[in-house]
Parts: structure tokens; sequence; C-alpha cells
């Protein structure tokens, strides 16, 4: 994994990130998060995962139109970076790697 | 949007507080829009979602470092005005020195003349209760208005407050300073110490070493003594001598008893003013001696344990009249009062006049403090004085600060940081020749001071003087540097403006008013003392030696002064109750012919034997001199004040009494100074009616001073061999009376030198930038033909007009100053207008020599040289 380590809720922001593709910025992505995967996600945790994605080089992000519904203030925009894309499928890759190791007998639990 | 429906307030602020900056836009447009969003549903809730959501924001990665936005930067910036600063004092070394050195012996020297200040302040702060100990003075009022002030009060008034007045827990009476011979074995030694009561040490904070647990000072024939006696005796094992007997000749009780060591204490430290090595009880020594319980005599030194300063004002107007109420009956007794002063203030305040406290020690350590500030003060503007006139070598660089847009705040505080550096490194040096410096100051003014480097208050004071003397020194550049224009700036040519080259004169004018004053101040204090200790004092205190007559030598004064008088360098000898120039032994039961019952008056006595006139070269003015003891046993001489007092047309012949003597006076003896020069001559009457009480021998020498001084001591160990030879010189006692005050004129002289030094030391830094700056103009002016006397004249011309201003404001002030302290003496010199025009020429040639040194290099350079470069 090295450079392209990222943990468990990093890839959940750096994928819905994706999934927003043009419109992901803050609320946006809370808000697709506690849609799609029923859980509650507070602003200041992720920020900070935004914030250290972005220092891993695995997001950009750029300022957007001021709106009055944010007290004039801009929005930030996240995109993913190639690096990004790499990381989330070397993540994905080890998840399948492992998966493929995994002996069928493991999953039987019928005479457990 | 309504308004309600913006975001509350407070959590907004606060997240502006503490959010990164670079997050905060869109951290905060993220809330508002959440906000927005939960408001349309439920706003109380909505509020409380914020406040929530701006709590969880406060965690590492959001929250910004205290300076976390500009750490790096404002690393880089530090560390560029080190560097920049760094090499401004290399490129300029000869500046950076004059500061340098300015500041190095300011500092020093005030630091050196602090710790002097905070020892004087510390006299006697050691007690625990010394806030409220007071002790009880006597004021006694005298026909001719003045007031003389004793610390001997009748012990009767000690008794009557201690049993009636309820304010006052504790009542502390100690005797005047004994000098007992204290013996082991044959092993003698004369020690100093009190008759004191036995609460004397609950109530002084006098550290007990060793005690045998027993009321100490109560049972006769016991004894309190320091460490140092104890050491003194019984070497190693003196911590087990409590128990132990010393022999101890108690020449008042007219005994020699074994007395039992009960306690030691630690040796009284320097900075008391009660110095004893020993304590007895009191109690035997009342219970012999009657006489001190009558009111009229002034006895012991008394303290009074006050608790409720409230209650010392009750006390001290309760007091003030209990003599006189109980003297009613009693004609001769004079008109005295009580009156009541703060042990711990005794040392600074000790002067009375009239009966009142006027300043005393205090003065001079007002005065020092005023000189160590001054000092600072001078050291601080030559660093401003130096570092505006050159700012226009900075220009160039503080254009160009601006323009990759430093902002004012910045560059004032690289010049903070630069003071601050400087005074850091002259604070770091100035402690190291304190260090070097402190043996010699300590032998000059006579103590034993200590830098104490390992207390935090010394660090926290350098500290604190480095903050103080940085910002001084560093407010005018850097409030003004950094006003320059930025395009005048970067071209090098700021135009320098009136009010800065005005203010920097000013403070030239300041620097040289001050050291003036303190030329003109030295040289007044150095007239005066040079006219005390050179004044004719009525008698010739030259080559004459006062030797202590101890034991019963003074009952075999005719012998003794046989035996000294066959030694051919010995030219007369006499005895006295005292030293003739220090005396204050005195009655105040004298009676005469013609004397006012009603006032009191206080007049000295002496009492010497018939050669006392002649031997101490002292004047008759009328009548006749002794003739011998026998025949004028009951016949007095006056001095010419005492004839005044008592009012006679013609003294002589006429009837006076005192101590139960009666006789007549036969003549008058000229005014001789029998005091300090600081206080009037006093009345006196010489009597030789018993010169046995006598207790100095006063030999009259000539010739080889060594070898008479060890054929006197030969004689005298013939007659008292068990005692030391004690001796002094008689005009050496007298130097000692003013040994404050030659203190102070050495120190004074020491400091006037100094800020002339400092002073100077500034004025040629600007000196030799101005010279630098005209160079070109000076080269012109050659090549038209100028000639270097006129260049000369030029360049120094406008210091010349600083300084006269200086001199001219230093006068009204040097007067006022010279004469309050003048004031203090009685006999004093005129205040001479020669000496004030001496100062202010000195300050001047020596000012005006430190400019044309540096105007002559430029006065004489080759104008190519300087006009080459256009």
């Amino acid at each position: 994994m090295g450079k392209y380590a990222i943990g468990e809720f990093e890839e959940i922001v750096l994928l819905t990130v994706a999934i927003l593709y043009e419109n992901a910025y803050g609320i946006s992505i809370k808000e697709e998060i506690e849609s799609r995967l029923d859980r509650k996600v507070s602003v200041g945790a992720m920020r900070t995962a935004l914030d250290r994605l972005e220092k891993k080089g695995f997001l950009v992000s750029e300022f957007g139109e001021a709106t009055a519904q944010r007290g004039g203030k801009r929005k930030r925009f996240f995109k993913v970076t190639p690096a990004g894309k790499k990381a989330l499928e070397e993540n994905m890759d080890a998840r399948k790697k492992l998966w493929a190791a995994i002996p069928p007998i493991a999953f039987e639990f019928k005479f457990s | 949007m309504s308004r309600d429906s913006s975001p509350p307030k407070i959590p907004l602020r606060l997240l502006r507080w503490f959010c990164k900056e670079e997050l905060l836009e869109d951290v905060e447009g993220d809330l508002s829009e959440l906000f927005a969003d939960r408001y349309a549903t439920d706003p109380a809730k909505a509020k409380i979602k914020f406040i929530q959501d701006v709590l969880m924001l406060f965690r590492p990665g959001i929250v910004r470092g205290i300076h976390i936005p500009n750490r790096i930067i404002h690393q880089a910036m530090v560390k560029n005005f080190l560097k920049i600063a760094f090499r401004n004092a290399i490129r300029y070394k000869g500046y950076t020195l004059l500061n340098l050195l300015g500041l190095v012996v300011g500092i020093a020297a005030s630091m050196l003349i602090i710790l002097w200040i905070s020892y004087e302040r510390g006299v006697d702060q050691f007690h625990q209760k010394g806030d409220q100990i007071y002790q009880v003075f006597r004021n006694m009022n005298q026909s001719n208005g003045m007031v003389a002030t004793s610390s001997a009060i009748p012990k009767p008034a000690a008794d009557l407050v201690a049993a009636e007045y309820p304010q006052v827990e504790e009542v502390v009476l100690m005797s005047w300073s004994l000098d007992f011979q204290i013996a082991l074995g044959d092993q003698n030694m004369e020690e100093e110490g009190h008759y004191v009561s036995p609460n004397f040490l609950e109530t002084f904070s006098f550290e007990l070493v060793e005690s045998d647990g027993e009321d100490m000072l109560h049972a006769p024939q016991t004894m309190v003594i320091s460490e140092r006696l104890a050491k003194k005796h019984f070497k190693e094992d003196w911590k087990t001598s409590i128990g132990q007997t010393l022999r101890v000749d108690d020449s008042y009780l007219s005994t020699s008893e074994d007395v039992k060591i009960v306690g030691i204490f630690k040796d009284i430290p320097d900075n008391s003013t009660l110095q004893f090595d020993f304590l007895l009880p009191i109690e035997p020594f009342v219970r012999q001696s009657s006489w001190v319980d009558n009111w009229g005599n002034g006895s012991f030194q008394t303290f009074l344990v006050i608790s409720d300063p409230k209650n010392s004002e009750v006390v001290a107007d309760r007091i003030f009249d209990e003599i006189n109420t109980h003297t009613q009956d009693n004609d001769l007794a004079g008109d005295e009062t009580l009156i009541l002063h703060r042990f711990d203030k005794k040392y600074l305040y000790s002067n009375f006049e009239n009966g009142v406290i006027a300043g005393g020690r205090i003065d001079y350590v007002r005065m020092m403090t005023i000189i160590a500030s001054f000092l600072l003060l001078i050291a601080c503007i030559n660093f401003m004085n130096l570092s505006t006139a050159r700012s226009a070598r900075r220009s160039k660089e503080i254009g160009l600060r601006k323009v990759m847009g430093a902002r004012k705040g910045s560059i004032s505080s690289q010049f903070f940081l630069e003071a601050m550096l400087l005074t850091g490194l002259a604070v770091i040096l100035s402690v190291g020749v304190v260090l070097l410096l402190l043996p010699y100051f300590n032998t000059l003014v006579g103590l034993e001071l200590k830098l104490d480097l390992s207390a935090g208050i010394t660090w926290v004071f350098l500290g604190g003087l480095t903050l103080i003397l940085g910002a001084l020194s560093g407010l005018y550049p850097a409030l003004l540097l950094p006003t320059y224009g930025i395009t005048d700036a970067i071209k090098g040519g700021v135009k320098r403006s009136k009010t800065s080259t005005y203010f920097r004169k000013g403070l030239v004018v300041f620097q040289f008013t001050i050291s003036t004053l303190l030329i003109i101040g030295t040289t007044i204090i150095y007239q005066q003392m040079n006219y005390v200790l050179s004044k004719d004092l009525g008698l010739d205190k030259e080559n004459v030696i006062a030797v202590m007559m101890n034991a019963d030598l003074p009952k075999r004064i005719p012998s003794y002064k046989a035996e000294l008088l066959r030694l051919p360098e010995v030219q007369s000898v006499t005895v006295a109750t005292g030293n003739p120039i220090n005396y204050g032994r005195s009655t105040s039961s004298a009676n005469w012919t013609g004397r006012d019952p009603n006032a009191g008056h206080e007049i000295n006595v002496i009492i010497v034997d018939e050669d006392f006139v002649q031997t101490m070269g002292m004047k008759i003015v009328a009548g006749r001199d002794f003739t011998s003891q026998l025949n004028d046993s009951t016949n007095f001489l006056i001095n010419e004040v005492a004839a005044e007092l008592m009012g006679f047309e013609n003294p002589i012949e006429q009837k006076l009494s005192f101590w139960g003597i009666e006789g007549n006076i036969v003549g008058v003896v000229k005014n001789f100074h029998m005091r300090d020069m600081h206080r009037p001559i006093a009345p006196l009457i010489i009597t030789c009616f018993d010169p046995s009480d006598a207790y100095l021998a006063l030999v009259k020498i000539s010739g080889d001073t060594p070898k008479v001084l060890a054929s006197i001591e030969e004689v005298t160990d013939s007659f008292t061999p068990e005692y030391e030879f004690d001796y002094a010189f008689l005009d050496d006692l007298y130097a000692r009376q003013y040994r404050d005050e030659q203190l102070i004129s050495r120190l004074a002289a020491i400091f006037a030198v100094m800020s002339i030094f400092i002073s100077c030391l500034g004025l040629f830094g600007l000196a030799s930038y101005s010279a630098e700056q005209r160079s070109r103009e000076i080269g012109i002016r050659k090549v038209h033909g100028a000639r270097v006397q006129q260049i000369l004249l030029l360049l120094s011309g406008d210091y010349s007009k600083l300084m006269v201003l200086s001199f001219l404001i230093s006068i009204p002030f040097a007067f006022y100053a010279a004469r309050s302290w003048l004031e203090g003496f009685e006999f004093r010199v005129e205040i001479n207008p020669l000496l004030f025009l001496l100062g202010g020429l000195v300050t001047f040639v020596i000012a005006i020599l430190t400019v044309v040194s540096k105007s002559y290099q430029v006065a004489t350079l080759n104008p190519v040289k300087s006009l080459k470069d256009e």
C-alpha cells in the first residue's frame, strides 16, 4: 500500500467525491454519505478527512461561486486526482486479493 | 433571507477565532448552508446543531496553532531580522562598539548602585515583627529653641507604658553598648553587648542556634552569646558550650563573675543596626542602680511592640507628655517629650532636626537612585540618537522591505528586536563587568555586596532591565523609521525632518545637562568635604593619639602620665571623658545665677585634667586656664556658646553647679567643634573635678610615629598587661565621622565621570556621522580655500550651542540641589558661582574635544578623496 494508504472513512469520502463528480463540496459530500450509507457524519470529521486527503494529494479543490444561502461564502469544490484514483484502486485491489485468498471453507458456517 | 436565519453570532466568532484561515471560508459557508437548511424545519434545533458543529470542529487539523498561519513566514522573518542585525553590527563595528560600550558602562554602573541601594534598603528588614516595633525617642527642648533628641528613655516611662497601656503588647529595654572583658581561663577578650529585657529575643528576630530551653535572659549570671564569641573561646566544641561558664568583668556592677551560657545566637548579620556579641539580663543591673528609677534620667533604649498600626497613633499621643506630667514637682527637670519611630525605618530615617525626623541616609539612597536611572537613560539616548541619525544608512533596506510588502509593524518590530538584542548583550556583558568590579566596589563602600546569580529575583531583574532598556532605546527608532516614504527611502534621500533633528538635539542637551549637573554637584560635595576636613576646629587634632585606659588605669593617671612624658617624642598628655571632637555627655541639671527655671538646658560636661587646654591647643578668650588639678577642682572653664547661653556680662568668677558640684567659672575657651559639622556647637563645661572618671588619654606627639606608638604601647602594657593596647589617631577619628559623606562624594565623582563618558561616546558617534555626511561639502570648501580651523569651527559650532544650552539649563537644578544638600550642614561653604562655570567649562571642553577629534580626520582629508566618488 505504501504511499497510497488511506483510512476507511477517507476511502468513503474519496469515493463520494468521485460519485458527486462536479458537485462535490462540503455539504453535498456529507449528505451523500449520510443518505447512501445511512451513517451520521459530523462536519468536523469530514473537514479533517478532506483536508488530509488534499494534503496527501488525492484531492484538489477550487472555489466556486458564493451563494446567499452560505452567508456570502464560496463553496470549495473537490475533485479526485489521478493519485486519488490510484489510491482507491490499490485499496480495492488489496481487498480483492484478500478476498481471493480466503479458502471457501472459511465461510462455510453450516456446522459451526 | 430574514435576519433571523443567519447563524448565531457567538459560536461563529469562536469558529473564526480558532479555525485555520485557509479553511475558514468554506467551513463557515458549509455551516451556514447547513444552518439555513435546518432552520427551515426547526430554528431552535438548527441553532443547537450549529453550536455542536462548531464545537466538533475544534480538533487538530482545523484549529490553527498559536501562530500556525504565520509560522513559516514569521520564523523566516525573525531569522532575517537576526541576520540583518548581525550583519549591520559587524559592518559598522565602530558604532556597535560605541553603543555597546555606552550601554555596558551605564548598566554596570547602575547595577552597582542598585546593589548598594538594595543593601541600604534591606538594613533591619529581617525582623519578623519589624513593622510592629516602635522605638521611643526623647526630645529635650532647650532654652535656645533647639531640640536635642536622645534614645535614652527614663525607665519609669517604660514601666508606666508596660503597666497602663493596653495597646502595647511588649516593652523591651536595651542598655547602651557595654564593653566588657570576657574570659575563659587566661584568654581575655573585650566584647560588646547589652543588658536587655527577657522578651528581647522574642521581639527581635535574632536566630538562636543552641539554647538550653530555659527562659533566657531571666536569671542572673546567665548570658546569651554569639556564635562568633562561642567559637572564639570553645573552638570546635562551641556547640556544646551551653551550660559552661565565662568570666565576665561587669564594669557597671563592679563584679567579675562566672556567668553561665544559656543560649547561642547566630552572628548578627551586617545589615542589622543592632550589633552585639553577648546579651545579659537587665534585671540585676536595674536592681542595683537606683538612678534608673528617676524620671529625670534617660537610661535605656526602649522598644514597644504595637501590632495594630492604628494603635501606634493612640500610644504616640498618650506617651507624648508623660515625662512632663511626672516631673512637674521637679524644678530642675527640663521640658521633655516622647515620640515614637518605627524601628525598621530607623536606619534610613535617622536625622532628628528639632525633634522631628528629617531624612537621613534615605536622602543619599534617593540621590543614588536618581543617578542610577539617569545613567541608564543617558546610555539609552545614545542608542536612540545613533540609530536615528544613521537611519539614512538603512533607508534603502527599509524601502525595499516596504516594497516587498512589509508593514509598519514589521519594521517597528525589527528595530525593537535590534534594540533588545543589543541591550540583552549589554546586560550580559555588564553582569560580567559587575562581577569583576564588585570586589573593588566593596572596598570602596566598605560592604560585602554580592550579585546573587542563583536567586530568581536577580534574573527577573536582569530580564526586566533588558526589556525596559530595549524598549526605551528602541522606541524612538521603531516609531520614526517606518514612517519613511517608500520612494524617498529607496532613493536613499530621506529628508531629515526638522522634528527628528530637534528631538535628537534635545536628547543631547538632556545628556549633557545631567552630566554638567553631576560634575557641578561633585565639585560642591568635594569642596564641602575639603572644608569640613581642613576646617580649624578650634583645637589641634593633628598628632594626637587617643589611648583607651582600661581597668584601674584611670586611678593611676599621674604615674601613667609621668611615664609617658619621659618618652622624648611625647610633648604633653591629658585625659578626658571622651573624644573631644565627638562628644556627647551632658547634663540638664546645671544651675547658675540668673538661670531661667522654666527653660531646659542640656549642657555638655567633659571631665579632664589640668593639661587639657594646652595639649589640645585650645585658646582661652577670657579668664585663665586651669593651673593644677588640686587648686582648680571646683573651678570650671566654659566655651563661648555656654557663656552666651548663661547670659553673663562677664562670666568669670560666676557661680555654677551641676551633678552636685559647686564652683566658679574661671575662664572661657574659644568655641571648638566637639560634634560633626552637621550640628551647631553645643554649650560645654570643662571641669577637672575628678580626672579618674576619664577613660581616654590624649597624647600629643612629634617625630617618628610608628616608633612613638610602640613606646606608648610599651608603657601602657606595663600598667595594664592583661588588656590589648587600644588607640586611635584623633584626626582619623574625625575623618571617620564623615565616612558617609566621603563615600557619597567618591561615588558621585565616579558616576559623574561615567555619565560624561557615556554622553561623549554618543556625541562622538553623532559627530563622526555628521562629519561623514558633510564630507563632500567639506571637500568643496577646501577646494575653495577653507582652512582646517575654519572647518573645525564649522563642524563643532552646532555642538557648542548645544553645550552652552545644557550648561544654562543645568544651573538652576545644580543650584537647588547643592543648596538643599549643604543645608544639612551647620557649617558649610558658600556656593561659589565660579564652580558652576568650572563645571560647565569642563563639560564643554570635553565635549568639544570629542567632536573635534572626529572632525579633524575629515577636515584634513584630501578633498580629492571625498569628491572623487561623485
